[in-house]
């Protein structure tokens, strides 16, 4: 079976610097997530997550850096998102989770409703770095 | 000796201007042409300005070699030939590289001219060209600037036009008004389509006020806060607000991600948004009876 997403395409690597830059990251999420065949729903979500990552890493970082990686296998859709920063960091990690937290007066449902978009979420903060690795995993849609 | 020592740039166009002009000309046009074949291109003024840069060039170097670290002076005649150039092919959209083209080409032209002309063992040649070619590496930096400057100055008009056009408040009929959200909202624009709405809803004394966010790419949490920001503020001034245009994606999306608008009326379509806003001022769409 043909991997649809050219070996060359397998990761991208968006600068993130300002907001132009958010909708680059969510733009190439949704592109990546449509030729791997993903329903419009499961776009909108990973195009979403994406978008709220990269719009922390802005607002509170400055600036940082998102990788949109392809490791599909022939079996699965594997797609993984890494957003690094090196702000300040996330001071209480746990309290950050809490839905309705927010130290910036948001609806403080970012990355608890991130969490639940995703398949995997991977969290570190300290002060300097901060990174978040999300995952969508999606059987393989049969291809005719 | 002397005569080797009085060689100079200036003499070099004395003589051979018209033709290095023409060449200058040919090669820059005949690039311009191939890469932007649908723009228009004024040879008369180009060429006019053209021979205004050689004029002056030729007065710089008619007698001491300009010094070390010369720079054109802002005003002077060449920084504004070089400026007004640069402002108008950056506003007819010709690239950085080509507008840069256009100093490179006459660089290597007078190179070439220096080296032929110059009379056997010239102990100025060097200095010459070295200064010379100090003297338009500083006019490209000042092509450069002008374009830069050109073109951030049309990136923020167009932003600012952008932002102007983009939220129209629509009064839709007696005591109801309609917002369509389109693009990105960001801080500065949920501020601006607040602002209009608030304004509109005093004005026309509306009682309901319709968003409709069909054209809002993403909803993340950040623009559903902004716009119950907004649905709040117009609820203070008293109209209720129904909110029309959320996909089915859209809405999963927003469940996950826990945002609700449930203190908010929302219709699917901006259609049953309009019928519910007629409703609650006593109107409704009835077919016209023949």
């Amino acid at each position: 079976m043909d991997t649809l997403i050219p070996q060359e395409n397998a990761e991208s690597t968006i600068p993130i610097r300002d907001s132009t830059d958010i909708l680059k990251a969510r733009h190439r999420a949704r592109e990546l997530a449509a030729a791997l065949r993903l329903g419009s729903a499961d776009q909108t979500r990973l195009a979403t997550a994406v978008s709220e990552l990269t719009r922390n890493v802005l607002q509170y970082a400055g600036e940082g850096e998102c990788r949109i990686i392809n490791a599909s296998s022939d079996h699965e859709v594997y797609i993984q998102v890494v957003v690094e920063d090196h702000g300040p960091g996330i001071p209480d990690i746990e309290l950050a989770m809490r839905d309705g937290y927010s130290t910036s007066g948001g609806l403080g449902a970012g990355l608890p409703g991130v969490q639940r978009l995703m398949d995997e979420f991977h969290l570190t903060s300290r002060p300097g770095y901060t990174c978040l690795m999300i995952a969508m995993k999606r059987p393989r849609a049969l291809s005719f | 000796m002397t005569e080797s020592a009085d060689f100079t740039l200036g003499q070099v166009l004395e003589i051979r201007q018209e033709e290095l002009l023409n060449a200058w000309m040919n090669s820059v046009l005949l690039t311009w042409r191939r890469k932007y074949p649908h723009t228009a291109i004024n040879e008369d003024l180009l060429r006019l300005q053209s021979r205004q840069l050689l004029d002056e060039l030729r007065k710089l170097f008619s007698g001491a070699i300009p010094p070390e670290g010369w720079e054109p002076v802002p005003g002077s005649k060449i920084a504004t030939l070089l400026y007004d150039f640069s402002v108008k092919h950056a506003k007819h959209g010709i690239k950085h590289n080509d507008t840069v083209l256009y100093i490179s080409v006459i660089k290597q032209l007078l190179i070439r001219a220096l080296l032929q002309d110059a009379p056997p063992a010239c102990r100025v040649l060097n200095t010459l060209i070295i200064s010379m070619d100090h003297v338009l590496d500083r006019l490209t930096v000042t092509l450069y600037d002008a374009y830069l400057e050109t073109r951030e100055r049309i990136i923020a008009q167009q932003s600012l036009s952008l932002l102007e056009l983009s939220t129209p408040v629509v009064r839709l009929w007696d005591r109801v008004v309609m917002v369509p959200l389109i693009g990105v909202i960001d801080t500065q624009r949920a501020r601006q389509i607040t602002e209009r709405l608030l304004e509109a809803i005093a004005k026309y004394e509306a009682t309901v006020a319709i968003l409709d966010v069909t054209g809002v790419p993403v909803l993340d949490t950040s623009v559903a806060g902004h716009i119950m920001k907004t649905i709040a503020a117009a609820q203070m001034l008293g109209a209720q607000v129904v909110m029309t245009g959320i996909n089915p994606d859209g809405a999963q999306t927003l469940v996950k991600l826990g945002v609700n608008f449930a203190e908010v009326t929302t219709r699917a379509t901006l259609r049953a948004g309009i019928a519910e806003g007629l409703l609650r001022v006593g109107k409704r769409i009835v077919p016209i009876k023949e």
